[in-house]
């Protein structure tokens, strides 16, 4: 297997310390936070590893494995750490195939006072920084829509979506126009960033929002791809707990039209939103992916 | 047929697409950061050759295609059909120009190819990999060129026009390789 072969190793460790270096003369703090956690992620399509502990001692309860540690990482920014990283292993169950496992590498990281124009501008540098001497295309979601197929992305409705996806022979069985939004990205967008080395796609449709800020009709959210692969995840984040609650209550109501289980919340993360996370975007980066990618 | 899942999906396996049986080239599953699972499918349409892409939501499932391939002796054509036999059943089986497509260029009596029956049904003709043609016709080639460093088009008996060296002159059996249509080599 080629993870085992020592020239892997090296590369691997070149990237992981390259990272570390470039945080390092800017400042930002490595934190580590921990990875067996009290609540799962209510994420509709991410599912948690989980495990019951402490049966044998009578304080029998069930620990989730972090599949981000976004929600940790940002405790510690709200409790005033300023801008943090971390390099750490995440854990996803129902994840298989060629680029996808149950266990891999994340960067995340914060940055004050960022927004995501800036945090895209960054993540260039840091590409820099570890060999990857592409300059990135910048498109924003319904540009991409627009220049390769010539849809409306924005302003199109979930029928009229449907219809373009009959006309393609495309399965139209979605409770939600975002999840044939992204059939649609898969099937007619992707294939083309295959000819892109670093492509950001910035300005997702808001009802794709996840944790980022809604923007008018835009979510303040950025994707980036390396040659077609989706290698990092990025939001103006969300600063006050009330919009945290309606969104983690949102995947959870889309949990149960899937008769999927419901999730606990993080009420501890949210009542260390008090006083509003500060202004801050954050990203995460696939490194197994990025790497895959630096070495061809 | 058996239906199959996406999880099931693997390259070569046969299923029905918009009414065509399709062979699987390639299989990528693809889960953006923050959505459901899709399978990114690329398919050799069997019966017209083309291929096509597709992108299914993971759980979908799709027919299976009942394709069996069978190799099989070139007898001949009547002009209307073309006539193969299967040498351990005898079973002869007629295949129009739709089915023998490209396959034309290189059907020679008595040769083995292998048919891809579709329900039964003969849908397509695959060559040897490699077969040997005579040339009728071509430009006199340069005495004393045998280092091949050009090339001329040169019409073979089967009707099919290849590039084969300079030296190569009517008359001569040459070998094809019929997936590429290359010139490999005197017979």
């Amino acid at each position: 297997m080629a993870m085992l072969e020592k020239s892997y190793l090296v590369k691997r460790s070149q990237l992981i310390k390259g990272i570390r270096n470039f945080f390092d003369a800017q400042g930002v703090l490595e934190v580590q936070t921990s990875s067996l956690i009290d609540t799962p992620t209510t994420d509709v399509y991410i599912d948690s590893i989980y495990s019951e502990v402490n049966t044998e001692i009578g304080h029998k309860t069930i620990k989730y494995l972090h599949t981000s540690p976004e929600l940790e990482m940002k405790k510690l920014v709200s409790k005033g750490s300023g801008d943090i990283y971390q390099i750490c292993q995440v854990f996803r169950d129902n994840e298989h195939g060629l680029n996808n496992f149950n266990e891999f590498t994340m960067l995340e990281y914060y940055r004050i006072g960022f927004g995501i124009h800036e945090l895209m501008d960054d993540i260039t540098n840091l590409l820099f920084s570890v060999g990857l001497n592409e300059e990135p295309k910048k498109l924003s979601y319904s540009q991409a829509f627009n220049d390769f197929v010539g849809i409306d992305i924005l302003n199109i409705n979930f029928n009229q979506l449907k219809n373009i996806a009959i006309s393609l022979g495309l399965t139209t069985d979605f409770l939600w126009i975002e999840d044939l939004q992204m059939l649609m990205f898969t099937h007619l967008i992707e294939p083309k960033l295959k000819h892109i080395p670093v492509c950001f796609i910035y300005d997702y449709p808001k009802n794709q929002s996840a944790l980022a800020k809604i923007d008018g009709n835009v979510a303040s959210r950025f994707e980036m791809y390396i040659n077609g692969l989706e290698i990092a995840n990025g939001y103006d984040e969300i600063q006050d707990a009330e919009t945290y609650k309606e969104r983690f209550d949102n995947e959870n109501k889309k949990r149960e039209l899937l008769s999927k289980k419901k999730c606990k919340i993080d009420y501890e993360f949210l009542s260390n939103l008090q006083n509003n996370l500060p202004q801050c975007s954050g990203v995460a980066i696939g490194i197994d992916r990025l790497l895959s990618q630096i070495n061809q | 047929m058996a239906n199959y899942s996406t999880n099931q999906f693997k390259n070569g396996l046969k299923l029905i697409l918009d009414g065509n049986p399709c062979s699987i080239v390639n299989n990528e599953i693809v889960k953006p950061g923050k959505g459901q699972a899709f399978n990114r499918v690329k398919f050799k349409d069997l019966i017209t050759g083309k291929t096509l892409e597709k992108t299914f939501k993971s759980g979908e499932s799709l027919e299976g295609a009942d394709i069996m391939e069978l190799e099989m002796q070139y007898l001949y054509s009547d002009g209307e059909a073309w006539h193969f036999m299967d040498p351990s059943s005898f079973e002869q089986y007629a295949l129009d120009s739709v089915a023998i497509s490209d396959a034309i260029n290189y059907l020679v009596e008595q040769d083995n190819c292998v048919i891809t029956l579709w329900n039964d049904n003969p849908i397509s003709v695959t060559p040897a990999n490699h077969v040997i043609l005579e040339v009728v016709d071509t430009d006199p080639g340069l005495k004393g060129d045998t280092a091949g460093t050009g090339g001329k088009p040169a019409t073979l008996n089967t009707g099919v026009v290849i590039q084969v060296p300079l030296f190569i002159s009517i008359g001569e059996r040459v070998k094809v390789d019929t997936r590429t249509n290359e010139y490999t080599g005197r017979a």
